[in-house]
């Protein structure tokens, strides 16, 4: 009897060490990256292409620190208050190293409790430009171009294109504030050429008053700052409808998602960027974009959009960052942050000096068919220039406004 | 701003109010008949742009789609009717009006669940892709097309409501549906036909808008609103009223948007408020409250 009952303790004794010990000694424990994005509704192929560039950037990566990389993703709704939320979640209960994703909405939000968050925020996907100018704070960087560095960009435009620069330009957008923003540039770079501007509503669908307007005011350029999306599809298609494209240039002024260029197919050969935050056909001249490019397709079968390139570009910043810290610890991850270079998908990549915006190109040019279409897309922007940073950006973050704490 | 601007932004409106008149008349008739407050017109709408890619999808041209794809709607609305909208006859109108709210989200979130949130561009039909000159401007001519059809349409109904003896049936309910039934017209039966009929023309607005406004889950809500607008302001279950309210907003927001586009919605929210607190039953109303 006392056999069986010394095996029978002693069988008892090794499970329950092995179920104790189990995550510890059969695998290590995972370093948590957050991600917060849109993830429904008619906009949520932004959220999805940020999460696909996150996830492919992650796969390239492979163990970090030795351990495995862990996404949470949640969802914003691009809602200020929601994502107050979900980042306070990520921090407090998933206890994530670093939060990734957001648009202007949810980071200028999380600008305001960053000190309380404690946690290195990368935005990839926000033009408002104080968030890294006057509202910036020591713990959000970004890696995607601001608006003010778009406005350089399309001065440089203006210059090398005399077709544009000679144009007459109405900023047709819709009725919130990035539009205004948009429009003032406009006119204050093309001077005596702007000839007028148009805020449609919200929930405008009949673009046809519209069109009249520009019709009547003579513009050969319009820029478009639409929300992007199903109202610049409906848009884009009435001014091809009307014959308005075959009278006037259509501008982007930060180009357009890949998603959004496959939908419009032909009709995209209309529409020219001035200052895209990606183009997946920077390839051509960057390896590390057309690395990227390869293994997102295998991945996710698809072309790697604008916001996939930046997202990715951002996660790969903080990977660099945590290996350069050689741990997590927030503090030490922000001081590596400061002064890493990475080869990104959108080139190499650092952070102004001083400052919390990254040195990153804005890319512009046509979107045209391709002879051969790749990586499944068939439409896509040309980069005729790669327009650097120097010349957008003041540089140091102090020059820019920023006062860091 | 010259006079040429004026009339093509007129122009604009006649050729959107026309369409709009399509969206109206369908829940004009729906409230006039059985007092349902119908949200789900809008998503009706929607179903007409699906309907279209799916019969688009089975190698039918457009035009064959146009007319095949709101037909499948229609079932679907009357079973609607059956299901949700019946059984609640008897109660006050709120019932309906949040019961259709309800059907409203599930159809959107079906056309998200299975198309995904994504929007649809439908290529102009080949024959009227192109652009005539009026005004001095190229006009597209799939719009002067469209809006012919919605009128075609709408006189149509019309015509069915004035001159035939079902349209009689529905203009005794309309007029004081008590009576009517006790008369032996069979109210039920009618509403159920109604608003399959109502469906079908929300369908084959969708259906028709679709290479204008293009197609995705929530394109129903801004048409919805367009169409509310006109059938209050027309007055409640008046279709000749419904017609000038459908005009009135359309050329509002066309005129509006062209000279003071910020200002154009607020502009046409303030006018329906006017007139309705002058005339609370809607310009042509005919002394019901709703």
């Amino acid at each position: 009897m006392e056999a069986p009952r010394f095996a029978k303790l002693t069988l008892v004794t090794l499970l329950a060490a092995t179920v104790y010990a189990g995550p510890a000694a059969g695998q290590a424990e995972s370093i948590k990256i957050g991600v917060l994005t849109l993830r429904s509704g008619p906009m949520s192929p932004i959220g999805d292409d940020i999460i696909a560039g996150i996830e492919t950037a992650t796969r390239m990566q492979g163990p970090l620190l030795g351990k495995p990389v862990e996404l949470i993703v949640e969802e914003s709704q691009w809602n200020a208050q929601l994502a107050v939320t979900k980042a306070t979640k990520l921090v407090q209960q998933n206890k994530v190293a670093a939060i990734l994703g957001t648009s202007t909405v949810e980071a200028l939000a999380l600008v305001a409790v960053a000190d309380r968050l404690r946690v290195p925020i990368v935005t990839s996907n926000s033009g408002g430009a104080a968030l890294t100018r006057q509202n910036c704070s020591k713990w959000v960087f970004r890696t995607n171009a601001e608006d003010l560095m778009s406005a350089a960009a399309l001065k440089q435009v203006l210059a090398e294109k005399p077709k544009l620069g000679s144009a007459k330009w109405f900023t047709l957008g819709h009725d919130y504030p990035y539009s205004r923003l948009v429009a003032k540039t406009v006119q204050g770079v093309t001077g005596g050429n702007y000839v007028g501007e148009a805020f449609a509503p919200l929930d405008t669908t009949d673009w046809s008053p519209f069109i009249a307007r520009v019709r009547s005011a003579g513009a050969t350029a319009i820029m478009m700052s639409i929300t992007l999306g199903t109202p610049l599809l409906q848009f884009v298609q009435q001014a091809n409808e009307f014959g308005l494209t075959k009278e006037a240039q259509l501008v982007a002024p930060i180009g357009l998602p890949d998603w959004l260029v496959a939908k419009l197919g032909p009709l995209s050969t209309n529409i020219i960027s001035t200052g895209s935050w990606a183009a997946w056909r920077y390839e051509e001249k960057n390896p590390a974009t057309k690395q990227f490019n390869e293994v997102f397709y295998k991945q996710h079968g698809r072309v790697a959009g604008m916001q996939s390139l930046q997202s990715a570009s951002a996660t790969m910043m903080v990977y660099r960052a945590i290996e350069k810290a050689g741990s997590t610890d927030p503090q030490a991850v922000v001081r590596a942050l400061e002064t890493i270079q990475v080869a990104t998908p959108v080139g190499p990549l650092k952070f102004q000096p001083g400052g919390r915006q990254a040195m990153v190109p804005l890319f512009l040019g046509p979107y045209e068919e391709l002879k051969i279409p790749r990586y499944g897309a068939r439409y896509a922007q040309l980069v005729e220039i790669a327009f650097p940073a120097s010349k957008s950006l003041p540089p140091t973050g102090s020059d820019a406004g920023c006062k860091l704490k | 701003m010259d006079i040429n601007f004026l009339l093509a932004n007129t122009l604009n409106g006649v050729v959107y109010g026309a369409f709009l008149l399509l969206t109206s008349l369908g829940l004009s008739l729906v409230f006039g008949l059985g007092r349902v407050v119908n949200f789900a017109h809008g998503a009706l709408y929607a179903l007409g742009g699906y309907a279209l890619i799916v019969v688009m999808q089975q190698s039918a041209g457009y035009w064959l789609a146009l007319v095949l794809g709101p037909l499948l709607v229609v079932p679907l609305a009357i079973a609607i009717e059956r299901a949700a909208i019946h059984p609640l006859r008897s109660r006050p109108e709120i019932y309906t009006l949040l019961v259709t709210f309800g059907i409203t989200f599930m159809i959107i979130g079906a056309l998200e669940y299975i198309w995904g949130t994504g929007t649809t561009l439908v290529e102009v039909p080949s024959p009227f892709a192109g652009t005539v000159t009026i005004l001095g401007n190229p006009y597209p001519v799939y719009r002067l097309v469209a809006a012919g059809l919605s009128l075609l349409v709408s006189a149509t109904v019309f015509a069915f409501i004035q001159f035939s003896a079902i349209g009689l049936q529905i203009r005794a309910v309309t007029d004081d549906a008590g009576m009517a039934e006790a008369i032996g017209v069979n109210t039920k039966w009618l509403l159920t036909a109604v608003f399959g009929a109502a469906a079908g023309l929300a369908a084959f607005a969708g259906a028709l808008g679709a290479p204008i406004f293009a197609i995705h889950p929530d394109m129903g809500s801004g048409i919805l609103i367009d169409s509310f607008l006109a059938v209050i302001l027309g007055g409640l279950g008046n279709l000749p009223g419904t017609a000038v309210g459908a005009l009135f907003v359309a050329l509002t927001k066309s005129i509006g948007g062209g000279y003071v586009a910020e200002w154009s919605l607020a502009i046409l929210f303030v006018v329906v408020a006017i007139a309705l607190i002058f005339r609370p039953t809607g310009l042509f109303g005919r002394g019901r409250v709703a």
